[in-house]
């Protein structure tokens, strides 16, 4: 039985679609889990209702991130609970006194100037809808980074390139932001955002 | 057929345009909005005493990396520079003044925002600053042929830092790869930080004097002056206005942001001269 | 099942177009334009809490306020601050990039003290009767200075030496001056305190008399172009109308100029002279024209702890007989003055001499010394900053840390305290309480830019602001018992008067020509025979605004005299000795001198008034 021409062709097409589309995201992330297994839901029970209680602002406008040691290990210095995650935190950074290598969903890169302040005080901007509802989760999704890269798979949004795990966080690249200022009319020349 | 009518008289009252201005109310094409401020500033030649502070305050606050082994005037990184300059005499008749030059933040028929194939350069709607973005930069320095104020530097080397004294890096201020071309942006790391401290208190602009370059915050004899040109009040303004005040190139039309003054005669001629004299190597090309 | 070429190439073909329409290609593409701006070695700064911390500049005695902006505690720029009661918010390039020391690739890391302690115990139990241990205290005035003067009181045979005061150890007052003659100090460039220096430039006439158009003489009111080596003579010519005609032929000016330079300093007056390096001359004229009482008074300290005051007197090194110092610590520590190698060396005795340095570089007498120990440098360093020449009151300011030094670090006043067997205490913190008892003075306090009286403070607070950025101010009149700067001063008696030992130049001045040695000297740079920044590359190297240490300027037909074409490495020599140089063709220096940035190799065989020669290397 002689093959259609086209057969090869098709072959060759349909194992590059495969590849492209499945394999591609697989081999082009790595991915590792956050270095605690910290629960947001918990601690917004019981320990602060509103992002900035732990991650602040400071007087001067500029944002402190993701908390460092010293703002956990004021309440964990013992156990409160009884969980494993608790323990291995206590173990692990509190009591050797090592600062977590948390890595931010969000990281943009050195030359990017993002203000934060101006965004939640003058943009009157809630944290969800740029970081999306990291305040009712249990767990931290794992962090996928492209290798090559070098940046977080969260920053695309809602594209065909999120992770599940995003479900429907926004984008963080250029455009992403210039649209947002655009639909609202204010400026985004290169030097208000870059440094 | 129509004959010309003896009886029409020309019009006395209506004068010829001697002198047609040019029209200042257009804007660039891409200025598209009006300037909230236009950032300006004012040297007085007649303090600068060629010390230095200024040039390496700038290399401070922006990042700057130690001249590399190969590094010489000519290929050295110095946002800001100070040359000396004299008045061509030889011995007790000689005289000298400083000049510090730094990127002239061109208002009009900015050469660089022109020449650039990236874009990479824009003049800054909100601000008049004419902003350098060296993640854009391809290298080709066109720019750099093109800026008539030699203001703009390539990155030959990757930048490299004693151990450790990368510690001493300014957060607010990138750092810049081997192969883009950089230049002054009148400290817009200080500017970002004036807003986000006025965005803290709630008030959407700065106010004037918030925020200084660090070349005019290090002189010790205050020589180097900044502030809004828009702001009649504010020094570079005021200079503007000043009979001893001149811009350097002022016959090319690049309206730049920078005034010079001095009282002394023989350095506004100096300073319009086409190779001023010098004793140094005051190697720019 | 045989596979024809064809299929293969048309499965390659159906791959690339089924890959076309994936994001496989079109992402590698974005990320390898990514990946390729990220180049390795980048360094991304650190983030963190921006403060601002307060200390005083330990890189000269001018001490300027400063402000440190630092981030997670790490400074990472410095500057003025601008309500400091001297420097008025003016720092200078050293001080702007001082933060950088402690990371200089030519920091020394590591020392052995212990060796050095066991050779300094063996040869002080061996030191002869007419033998003397001997510090050398290159920044005196400083509390640790005191120390070093205690221990050497508390050892047989213990010298202290020091460098000679500025003009003496006495205050200059420059808001009261009216009319300024310079001998080629360089007043706009780096004299005194710089923000004090051009706060007061309104106020008087400045003449600067010198052969070159230094910075200084360029922005000077009336520049004077005397003929190298001539400066003494016109002081003279001004003190005594009768020398003025051999002034004239010496300075090569008119005995007009002279007469009418003369008229002028006398008429509009207070008037001040200055002078390179402390002429006699210069400091005869200031008597002769009134100037003690003005513009110059005696220079005062802050006060002492009474049990200070059992201590050795300062000495000047020419004063000790030769080869008598057996062991000798120098402390070079912050940056001072430099004393030539060649003056040092001729008094150590010639067998074995236990020679320690105390550095933060081997740049400076650790190329001579057997040990050098690595000491924390600025801003690392805890320790306090005599007054400067221009602050008319005493002061007292304390260069409190930034940084934490490394380990392994030696602090100089414990090491000779424990060799000579005295007890060091903490000498800020008991001069602090000194001065606390006197009652007297004002504290400036740099973050909330305050001044308040002494007696309105508790001890706690003054101690604790002095470390958080202050600066305490005597009131101006120098009290009776206040401790009057520079023991060897005299200055209500006559300059003759003085010992010998007190003259201020080490080497001797060489006023006649001499053909070995052609080419007068003068120094063009501010001095530093330290280390600096490795930014300053930018005025060194960079451009061409200012000349790096160990280099010199000469007029092209001077050069080409002297067998040097165009910029290169050329050797200077003095009847001290000679060293390697660079040497930079300038027309703006006057043929028949040289313009020297000095640094510790040239400083050991060359004076501000020395003469030399350049030959080619």
């Amino acid at each position: 039985m002689k093959i259609p021409v086209y057969m090869p062709f098709l072959a060759g097409a349909l194992a590059a679609l495969g590849a492209g589309w499945v394999g591609f995201p697989h081999a082009i992330y790595k991915s590792r889990p956050q270095p605690v297994d910290f629960s947001h839901k918990v601690h917004a029970d019981k320990a602060g209702t509103k992002c900035e209680d732990c991650h602040a602002f400071r007087e001067d406008g500029t944002f402190a991130g993701i908390p460092s040691l010293s703002t956990c290990a004021a309440c964990h210095a013992a156990p409160m609970g009884t969980t494993v995650a608790e323990k291995n935190f206590i173990d692990r950074y509190v009591t050797p006194n090592r600062e977590p290598d948390w890595a931010s969903y969000a990281q943009q890169p050195e030359n990017v100037f993002f203000s934060h302040i101006t965004h939640v005080k003058l943009g009157q901007l809630k944290c969800e809808q740029c970081h999306g509802d990291q305040g009712a989760s249990d767990k931290l999704r794992p962090y996928q980074v492209d290798r090559i890269s070098g940046y977080s798979r969260d920053i695309w949004g809602p594209t065909l390139f999120q992770s599940k795990a995003a479900g429907t966080v926004p984008g963080m690249k250029m455009d992403d932001c210039v649209d947002c200022h655009r639909k609202q009319g204010l400026s985004h020349s290169c030097l208000d955002c870059h440094k | 057929m129509i004959a010309s009518n003896p009886a029409i008289q020309p019009n006395p009252a209506i004068q010829p345009n001697a002198t047609i201005q040019p029209n200042t109310e257009r804007q660039p094409s891409r200025e598209r909005k009006r300037a909230v401020s236009r950032y300006g500033m004012s040297i007085d030649l007649d303090r600068c005493t060629g010390c230095g502070a200024c040039m390496v305050a700038c290399a401070v606050e922006n990042n700057i990396p130690p001249a590399h082994e190969g590094a010489t005037a000519r290929k050295g990184i110095t946002w800001i520079r100070v040359f000396k300059v004299d008045n061509g005499e030889e011995g007790p008749a000689r005289r000298s003044v400083f000049v510090p030059v730094l990127c002239q933040q061109c208002g009009e028929d900015t050469p660089c925002v022109h020449v650039c194939p990236q874009q990479a350069v824009e003049v800054d709607p909100a601000t008049g600053i004419v902003g350098q973005m060296p993640e854009r930069c391809l290298g080709c320095r066109y720019c750099m042929a093109a800026c008539p104020y030699h203001a703009r530097f390539f990155n030959w080397w990757d930048p490299a830092w004693p151990a450790g004294m990368e510690k001493t890096l300014n957060p607010d201020v990138a750092p810049r790869m081997r192969g883009v071309v950089e230049k002054c942006n009148f400290c817009h790391g200080r500017w970002h930080a004036a807003k986000e401290r006025a965005a803290a208190a709630g008030k959407p602009e700065i106010e004037a004097g918030a925020y200084v370059p660090a070349c005019v915050e290090s002189c010790p004899t205050g020589a180097i002056r900044f502030g809004d040109l828009k702001d009649s009040a504010s020094e570079p303004a005021v200079a503007a206005k000043d009979a001893h005040s001149f811009r350097l190139l002022e016959k090319l039309g690049t309206e730049p942001k920078i005034y010079y003054r001095s009282k002394r005669d023989w350095v506004r001629q100096v300073a319009a001269a086409p190779k001023p004299p010098s004793g140094k190597e005051n190697a720019r090309g | 099942m045989q596979r024809t070429r064809r299929e293969i190439l048309l499965f390659m073909g159906g791959g690339a177009a089924g890959a076309m329409l994936t994001p496989a290609p079109w992402r590698l593409v974005t990320d390898a334009a990514i990946w390729s701006e990220n180049w390795p070695g980048i360094p991304r700064p650190a983030r963190g809490e921006i403060t601002a911390r307060y200390t005083n500049c330990a890189l000269c005695p001018a001490g300027c306020a400063v402000r440190a902006r630092c981030v997670a505690g790490q400074p990472v720029s410095l500057a003025g601050v601008s309500g400091g009661p001297l420097s008025l918010g003016a720092l200078c390039a050293f001080g702007l990039t001082g933060h950088h020391l402690p990371y200089h690739p030519k920091r020394l890391k590591q020392g052995t003290p212990e060796e050095a302690a066991a050779a300094v115990r063996g040869a002080m139990a061996k030191c002869g009767p007419s033998e003397n241990i001997a510090v050398l205290d290159l920044a005196p005035g400083r509390s640790a200075s005191w120390t070093y003067r205690r221990a050497m009181a508390a050892v047989a045979n213990g010298v202290y030496l020091a460098p000679p005061l500025p003009l003496g150890g006495a205050a200059v007052n420059l808001a009261k001056a009216r009319i300024v003659l310079s001998l080629g100090a360089p007043l706009l460039d780096g004299w005194g305190t710089p923000g004090n220096v051009h706060a007061a430039r309104a106020n008087f006439r400045l003449v600067q008399a010198e052969p070159w158009e230094s910075r200084t003489a360029a922005l000077a009111d009336e520049w004077l172009p005397i003929r190298p080596g001539s400066e003494a003579a016109l002081a003279l010519a001004l003190t005594d109308p009768k020398t003025a005609a051999s002034a004239a032929q010496a300075t090569g000016l008119t005995e007009k100029q002279i007469a009418g330079l003369a008229n002028e300093l006398r008429a509009n007056g207070p008037a001040l002279v200055l002078s390179a390096d402390d002429l006699p001359e210069a400091m005869a004229l200031n008597q002769a024209l009134g100037a003690w009482g003005q513009t110059l008074a005696a220079g005062s300290e802050a006060p002492l702890p009474d049990v200070w005051k059992k201590a050795a007197p300062e000495r000047v090194v020419a004063s000790v007989a030769d080869n008598s110092i057996r062991v000798l610590f120098i402390d070079e520590s912050v940056p001072g003055s430099h004393i030539p190698w060649s003056a040092v060396e001729k008094k150590l005795v010639r067998d074995n001499p236990v020679v320690v340095a105390f550095a933060w570089s081997l740049e400076g007498y650790g190329r001579h010394a057997q040990f050098t120990l690595p000491t924390a440098v600025y801003p690392e360093l805890t320790g306090d900053i005599p007054p400067a020449v221009d602050s008319p009151a005493a002061t007292f300011r304390i260069a409190a840390p930034l940084v934490a030094p490394p380990a392994g670090m030696t602090d100089p006043s414990a090491f000779i305290a424990k060799a000579t067997g005295i007890d060091p205490g903490n000498a800020l913190q008991e001069r602090a309480d000194a001065i606390y008892k006197s009652g007297q003075g004002t504290l400036f306090t740099y973050a909330d830019a305050k001044s308040t009286p002494l007696k309105d403070l508790k001890p706690a607070d003054f101690w604790k602001s002095l470390n958080e950025g202050g600066a305490w101010i005597a009131n101006a009149a120098v009290g009776q018992d206040a401790i009057l700067r520079g023991d060897c001063q005299s200055p209500r008696g006559p300059i003759a008067n003085r010992p010998a030992g007190c003259l201020p130049a080490n080497l001797p001045h060489i006023g006649s020509l001499d053909t070995a040695f052609p080419l007068p000297v003068a120094f063009s740079e501010p001095q530093s025979a330290s280390l600096t920044s490795p930014l300053m590359s930018k005025l060194y190297q960079d451009s061409d605004l200012r000349m790096p240490p160990n280099t010199a300027a000469l007029h092209p037909d001077t050069a080409r005299a002297s067998g040097i074409l165009g910029a290169a490495r050329a050797v200077l020599e003095t009847q001290y000795g000679r060293c390697a140089i660079g040497v930079i063709p300038d027309a703006s220096v006057p043929p028949g001198m040289l313009a020297v940035a000095a640094g510790a190799e040239v400083l050991d065989i060359c004076g501000a008034l020395t003469r030399a020669k350049v030959v080619a290397a």
